[in-house]
């Protein structure tokens, strides 16, 4: 380890100023000049103020301690003395290329702006430079268009190389594949492999597994604050040695168990889709799909994204109308047909307490409001949770009301619209096995959209591709 | 801990916090309720506003009237209270019609969609095409002096704000998945209006509305310094400033006045309007 040290972190702690309480906790580290360290943990657990921190950007009411050191100058968290470095020796890499990029220049003269303003470069160079970055990552034909002649991966790709080009030394990538299916993933971890150059270190700080695994180097697991577990990527994974990482591992989906349990064949189908096809203007979504579905049964269908898989449930809940084919419903009313959201938050009145809501909902139909108590039981959700906003329960646990909301109405069918790819790796196991027991109980028919094929098979009976154009 | 932790990590940006001092709106609310009180007491606590006294005319403030006579011998104070009583009257009710007026057509319009919407932006547009002083003095000519006339003015300009403003919200969320995840619950457009619609709005409504106040008791304000608004003897804000112009000389008070009690009537409205905002963004 003779290579120059990028980033030493001593004891650095991160409290809240109000009530003193420890956010993040005394961590040691040393970043070499061409290593990669990936922070990996749930969400809260205190790795964005780990990367807030590195980067100077700590919100006021938190304070630091200990040293930070990037490239040699101590900065300790300190925005004052982090700033002078950004885009020179520290830069994070952007999330949403899309928003940080401008819309009304071409993508050439942008790029060439950060090797012009920050590198110092005169204007010739810098153009010269941005030129060969943009070639190096295979996006060079892209170089006098515009933002949105551009698709969202080549832009991702154009904000790499306009972050990279000011010549940082240290590259920080904050959640880099937040909300991106597999194939993207695999894109953006090559992508981050790429844009390290010569003698740059990368930090990645995410709570994607797959991502860390194929970025390999050091990894460093936090739970709480605390970091759990440090060591070489592959091995940690493969042989992790915390209690918490080792549960982190079981979770992914890939290692699951099947969920459901084999079918009893029994009666009609619940709901049929004939012949369906649906296309957006010049785009065909899908063509022919054949669909039936029977009680107790969860069939899922998975495929990469924007290939209509949310399009396909909703044409079977009717909000949304197929071009051609039909759909045959099971006579009950049609408020036995529901939908699952990918973000919970969404499916409720945002100020109405959740037990007022489920009220309204009891009274609406004549529903049994005495099954509440044992629904929430058999979901395991204390009771309480009930006298909150929408807004103030965690995303787990809303998913699971909204569940318990459905199951209340003694469904016939239920769309689960990616229902767990908004929570942490172990609430999502969590909930995705409460959400397979409670529909087989309940012998209700399921439609699961997920864009993880590991997922999608532990948890259905069925799978069907969309193919997608 | 791991509350606190939460909030903590999705704190990206640094929060601003206003001093609760200045982000409360009780305290305009309060001065404003102030302010009507006296002047509907006014009605039997002070003078008769239009009893003229030819030998006490122009008087400086004194024991007998206490912000002195006009040029016709008038009790200012008096007076005042007749002005601020009508402004704030013909202000607030035109504030609130306009309110139902934009909200209810802007509802319509969100909720139907296609001609329906595009028939209300036409009116809408047709209207804001004309200044809205103007609308007011049209309408008011058709029937000189008379308070509905300019009531319908005011109501017809201030509407299209809230139009303006209910609209895309209202349609924005009609269309999102809370709005979808409720009907497809089986509840009905009343139940989505309640709890989806309304509670997003109400704050802004209520400082859209503040403000709305506040700019027809400056429209009254200026059509009764041109003459066209309330007609004398009644007392009105604008016009007594008129009146009181050529006097400026002999008896400054008679001018300062009305414009001191415009400058507050008009500073209250806007920082409730203020302090409402803050409130229903905090």
């Amino acid at each position: 380890m003779s290579k120059e040290v990028l980033l030493r972190v001593k004891d650095l702690r991160v409290r809240l100023k109000a009530t003193g309480a420890l956010l993040f906790e005394g961590v040691d580290l040393e970043l070499h000049a061409e290593q990669r360290l990936t922070l990996i943990g749930e969400s809260g657990s205190g790795k964005s103020i780990f990367a807030q921190a590195i980067i100077g950007i700590l919100p006021d009411a938190l304070q630091t301690s200990g040293c930070v050191e990037i490239a040699g100058h101590r900065t300790d968290g300190q925005r004052s003395r982090t700033q002078p470095l950004w885009g020179n020796t520290v830069v994070m890499l952007p999330q949403e290329p899309w928003s940080t990029l401008n819309p009304l220049m071409r993508i050439l003269p942008q790029v060439a702006e950060s090797a012009h303003y920050v590198a110092r470069a005169t204007w010739p160079k810098a153009r010269a430079a941005a030129l060969a970055g943009l070639k190096q990552l295979g996006v060079d034909h892209a170089a006098h268009q515009y933002l949105h002649q551009i698709s969202g991966g080549m832009a991702q790709r154009v904000g790499v190389v306009a972050a990279g080009l000011g010549g940082a030394r240290l590259l920080l990538a904050d959640e880099p594949t937040k909300g991106l299916d597999d194939d993207s993933r695999e894109q953006v971890a090559q992508l981050l492999a790429a844009s390290q150059g010569r003698g740059q270190a990368l930090l990645t700080i995410t709570h994607d597994l797959d991502l860390a695994r194929q970025l390999g180097g050091t990894l460093m697991v936090v739970q709480r604050g605390n970091v759990v577990e440090m060591g070489d990527a592959e091995q940690v994974l493969s042989n992790p040695q915390h209690e918490y990482t080792r549960a982190l591992v079981a979770a992914m989906p890939a290692k699951w168990a099947p969920l459901v349990q084999p079918l009893k064949p029994n009666g009609a189908a619940v709901i049929q889709g004939r012949g369906l096809s649906k296309r957006y203007a010049a785009r065909r979504l899908f063509d022919d799909v054949d669909i039936s579905i029977a009680p107790g049964e969860v069939v899922s269908v998975s495929g990469h994204s924007g290939c209509g898989k949310t399009t396909l449930g909703n044409i079977l809940l009717g909000v949304k109308s197929a071009d051609r084919g039909e759909v045959v419903r099971s006579p009950v009313p049609r408020w036995k047909f529901g939908k699952l959201y990918q973000d919970p938050l969404a499916a409720f009145p945002p100020q109405r307490r959740l037990r007022d809501a489920l009220n309204d909902l009891v009274r609406l139909h004549g529903l049994n409001g005495a099954r509440i108590g044992p629904l929430m039981q058999e979901l395991s959700l204390r009771p309480e949770l009930l006298d909150r906003l929408p807004s103030e329960v965690s995303g787990g646990e809303l998913q699971r009301i909204s569940l318990m909301r459905l199951l209340l109405l003694e469904p016939a069918f239920i769309f689960a619209d990616e229902p767990t790819s908004r929570l942490d790796l172990i609430t999502q196991q969590d909930t995705m096995r409460l959400i397979c027991r409670a529909t087989q109980q309940h012998e209700c028919a399921v439609l699961l959209v997920s864009h993880d094929p590991w997922l999608a098979r532990a948890s259905s009976h069925r799978q069907i591709m969309l193919a997608g154009h | 801990m791991s509350q606190i932790l939460t909030t903590a990590v999705t704190a990206q940006a640094p929060v601003v916090k206003s001093s609760p001092k200045t982000a409360s709106p009780w305290r305009p609310a309060a001065i404003l309720l102030a302010l009507a009180a006296w002047a509907v007491a006014s009605i039997w606590l002070a003078q008769n506003p239009h009893n003229q006294d030819l030998t006490g005319i122009l008087a400086a403030p004194g024991a007998g009237h206490w912000l002195g006579t006009d040029h016709l011998g008038r009790d200012v104070l008096a007076r005042l209270g007749e002005a601020v009583r009508v402004s704030l009257g013909l202000a607030v009710g035109s504030a609130s019609l306009a309110v139902c007026v934009g909200a209810a057509l802007g509802l319509l319009a969100a909720w139907w969609g296609g001609w329906v919407d595009r028939a209300c932006n036409l009116l809408a547009d047709a209207i804001a095409a004309i200044p809205g002083l103007l609308w007011v003095l049209l309408i008011g000519a058709l029937a000189p002096g008379q308070k509905w006339a300019l009531y319908s003015g005011l109501v017809l300009t201030a509407w299209v704000e809230f139009f303006r403003f209910i609209r895309p919200t209202a349609r924005g969320l009609l269309m999102s998945d809370q709005v979808q995840a409720t009907r497809m619950l089986g509840f009905d457009s009343l139940y989505v209006l309640r709890w989806h619609i309304w509670p997003p709005l109400s704050g802004s409504l209520l400082k859209l509305w503040s403000y709305a106040v506040a700019n027809a008791v400056l429209a009254l304000a200026a059509l009764g310094f041109i003459n066209v608004g309330i007609r004398p003897p009644s007392a009105e804000l604008g016009q007594m400033m008129t009146e009181a112009l050529p006097y400026y000389g002999e008896a400054p008070w008679l001018l300062a006045a009305p414009v001191l009690l415009l400058a507050v009537t008009v500073l209250v409205l806007q920082s409730l309007s203020v302090a409402i905002a803050r409130r229903f963004e905090s």
